[in-house]
């Protein structure tokens, strides 16, 4: 029969296109299973076998080269039974369903078919019911798997699966439409229309959605690939490489439509991937047998639809990730190899063929990103380097300017008394010259003896004798040295705070606090000291009302040469070294030094120490001169 | 005590010593004292103007530190050009920018700390103005 068009109805033409449509659905995915025999290929195949049979059996019965009713009947009734299960089986292929579900539904269908076969027609109405609520339940059952699975996933596969849940609640709506055409005479040949044309949208729906084409795969995957590629310029600004690395994981993940991915990066030292899955840290050397390993050693992208695991420990990752099938491809930068990016899902279908080019494009993309990365870090390893060398050289011309002050004048000034001396050799020499020259020997000798502790603190060596100290009664010592009247220095603690300890050290430290305390506070500016004993650790706490301490600078300060860049040097002479020593005393006793500080307000310095010292470092030298002590005594 | 030391100012000019550390400074007043010269100190260069102002006469010579508090030697160098003013200084640094500073501020000469005696009143003689 050919249709005559000029006498073509409405309802006709649609019927032709819709059968058209499904016969050349049915055309392509044959061939695509054909060139690629995927299980989820193959089931697509099958699901638009079975309406391009139905079409051809009712075309045939309509030319009535079959009969009807009868074994023709039996076939196509058959096959529309076959439908839920094929979709079942579809479902299968993007999230998993458990096998019993599968072996079930297996067993239902063979059991109805064979009723279908077996049963005298006309088939009795308790039979027909049960085929209808097999089908409403089966088709209701799938689609609240595929809306369900539809709103876990992302990106390409989550509109993939909602294509899929539209044709399925269109076929549910097709069978209702059906019902009511059989049951309401009269309505037959509209509902019959309704019927085509909800029937197009389901193949519509489930075409896109199963077989997706590959320019509406792309235009599905453009979004989130537009959303990840615009950020990937600011990812390597990101704080670390751990945060860039997640970003780039999630933004391929997304890119991909797949629930995750992740990076191993190439360690070329230790010739190993290492990866940071969710914080469980894995490295491994790449193995041919991972997708992983192949995608690296070979520098190609690499497809596997079907992990095969035999290590425990790759089982049971695949396992906690759902990776079933993985995409992978080298991340490298021209012949230099930074790793490789593996994009895994729980089901071989949610990748096609052609993602192994995106994932090689997203491979490409975390390599630029890598490089940059790679590049900030070593810019600002050669700032820091940079800083290092300027606060040395800044540290060299204070410390030469420190020494060559009291110098000047200790050399001026015997230079003038010996000349005094020479022109009149009877006149005493003043006490005004000779205090100014013991006064500028001593400042020397500190400052040597302080550059000398630089020294001592960088190799380990402040602690040398223990012995019993206590804290309060150095601390009220220090205090009664500084305290006047600009600067009262006040001393609070509950008794004895008694501790092994290397007393000119703690002196020292303290001297050092309280003597800071009093240089950067205005007139009248108190000091307080308090110590105190808790949970086993002696502290102390040195409080001024002075400059206070930039909060930028409060990391750094106790690091060698730094100096407040609130701090006038001019105005406030010293080299830095106070408190670089002073955290070398509290970390030498095992014990650590801290600060706090509101600018303009005051600075609160505070130390903790251990009761009982135990030694580290310099454990052997300090305990050498007791030994020695002892063997004289005996 | 004032009178006897302005004539003499007025005849053969003084030295003006800005220096913020006082033993440098009373030392190199004394060594000057010694030698015959009439001294004048600053702890820095806002002092150093003050006493400038005061003076009857210009200093035959400044002994200037670069690095003071309140007002460095850069900041008086500047403020003498601003007044208008010519002064001989011989700049007196620690630092080893020495020389370069001495050029920055137009000044005749420079010394660096620590300095020998001799040193010091060779240079001394050699910069100052003869009034």
């Amino acid at each position: 029969m050919v249709p005559d068009l000029q006498k073509l109805s409405a309802d006709q033409l649609i019927q032709y296109v819709s059968w058209g449509f499904y016969l050349l659905i049915f055309a392509l995915s044959i061939v695509r299973a054909i060139r690629s025999p995927l299980r989820s290929n193959i089931n697509i195949a099958a699901l638009f076998s079975i309406t391009a049979l139905t079409i051809l059996l009712s075309v045939l019965t309509s030319l009535q080269v079959l009969p009807e009713g009868g074994l023709t009947s039996s076939i196509s009734t058959s096959l529309i039974l076959a439908m839920p299960y094929t979709l079942l089986r579809l479902a299968d292929d993007f999230t998993e369903i458990p096998a019993w579900q599968m072996r079930g539904a297996e067993a239902i269908l063979v059991l109805l078919v064979a009723g279908v076969f077996l049963m005298p027609p006309p088939l009795p109405l308790w039979f027909v019911l049960s085929l209808i609520v097999y089908l409403l339940a089966f088709f209701t059952y799938t689609t609240v798997v595929f809306m369900r699975t539809s709103a876990r996933t992302s990106g390409v596969t989550r509109r993939r699966l909602r294509a899929v849940s539209v044709g399925s609640i269109a076929l549910i709506v097709g069978f209702a439409i059906l019902g009511i055409g059989l049951f309401v005479p009269g309505s037959s040949g509209f509902t019959r229309v309704l019927y085509d044309i909800v029937g197009l949208v389901s193949g519509i729906g489930y075409y896109l959605g199963f077989a997706t084409p590959r320019t509406m795969r792309r235009a599905w995957q453009e979004p989130e690939l537009r959303a990840f590629l615009s950020r990937a310029a600011n990812l390597p600004r990101l704080p670390d490489t751990r945060t860039i690395l997640q970003e780039m994981e999630r933004g391929v993940a997304s890119s991909v439509g797949t629930p995750g991915a992740t990076i191993g990066l190439w360690n070329e030292e230790k010739r190993v991937l290492r990866y940071d899955v969710y914080g469980t840290i894995s490295e491994a050397p790449p193995m041919m047998s991972l997708a992983s390993g192949r995608a690296f050693l070979t520098q190609k992208a690499v497809f596997t639809p079907q992990v095969q695991l035999t290590n425990a420990a790759y089982v049971s990752m695949a396992k906690r990730l759902g990776a079933q099938a993985i995409l992978a491809a080298p991340i490298s930068a021209g012949d230099k190899r930074l790793g490789v990016l593996v994009v895994y899902a729980p089901r071989a279908p949610v990748f096609a063929e052609e993602d192994l080019a995106l994932v090689q494009l997203l491979a490409d993309q975390a390599a630029v990103v890598l490089e940059s990365r790679a590049l900030i870090d070593e810019a600002a390893r050669v700032r820091a380097r940079e800083e290092v060398t300027r606060l040395k050289e800044d540290f060299l011309s204070a410390a030469a300017h420190d020494l060559k002050t009291p110098l000047t004048t200790l050399v001026a000034q015997t230079q003038l008394l010996e000349r005094r001396v020479q022109r009149a050799p009877d006149k005493p020499i003043d006490l005004d010259s000779v205090r100014r020259l013991v006064k500028e020997a001593l400042r020397l000798k500190n400052l040597v003896l302080e550059l000398l502790d630089v020294a001592r603190a960088e190799q380990g060596k402040l602690v040398s004798e223990l012995e019993f100290v206590d804290i309060t009664q150095v601390a009220e010592e220090v205090c009664a040295r500084h305290s006047t009247e600009r600067h009262p220095c006040s001393v609070e603690a509950q008794g004895e705070v008694l501790g092994t300890y290397d007393s000119l050290r703690i002196f020292q430290l303290l001297e050092n606090l309280v003597e800071n305390a009093v240089k950067y506070s205005p007139e009248g500016g108190a000091v307080h000291v308090r110590a105190w004993q808790e949970d086993g650790w002696n502290h102390l706490a040195v409080e001024d009302e002075g400059i206070g301490i930039p909060a930028d600078d409060l990391p750094s300060i106790f690091n060698r040469f730094h100096r407040g860049t609130n701090v006038d040097d001019r105005r406030f002479a010293g080299m830095g070294l106070g408190l670089f020593i002073c955290r070398g005393i509290a970390e030498q006793h095992g014990g650590r030094i801290s600060a706090t500080s509101t600018p303009g307000k005051g600075t609160t310095f505070r130390v903790d120490l251990p009761v009982n010292l135990v030694l580290e470092s310099a454990g052997a030298e300090v305990e050498a001169p007791g030994l020695m002590q002892e063997s004289r005594t005996a | 005590m004032m009178s006897p030391e302005h004539n003499l100012d007025q005849e053969y000019g003084f030295i003006l010593v800005v220096e913020d550390d006082p033993d440098i400074r009373s030392t190199v007043a004394d060594i000057l004292e010694l030698e015959g010269y009439s001294v004048r100190l600053a702890s820095n260069g806002a002092e150093a103007l003050i006493t400038l102002e005061r003076a009857s006469a210009p200093p035959s010579l400044v002994l200037l530190d670069m690095r003071m508090p309140v007002l460095d030697g850069w900041g008086f160098a500047r403020s003498v050009a601003d007044m208008g003013m010519k002064l001989p200084i011989l700049v007196m640094t620690a630092a080893q920018d020495a020389s370069r500073w001495a050029n920055e501020i137009g000044a005749q000469g420079y010394i660096a700390k620590p300095f020998d005696l001799m040193d010091l009143l060779a240079s001394v003689s050699k910069y100052a103005h003869h009034a």
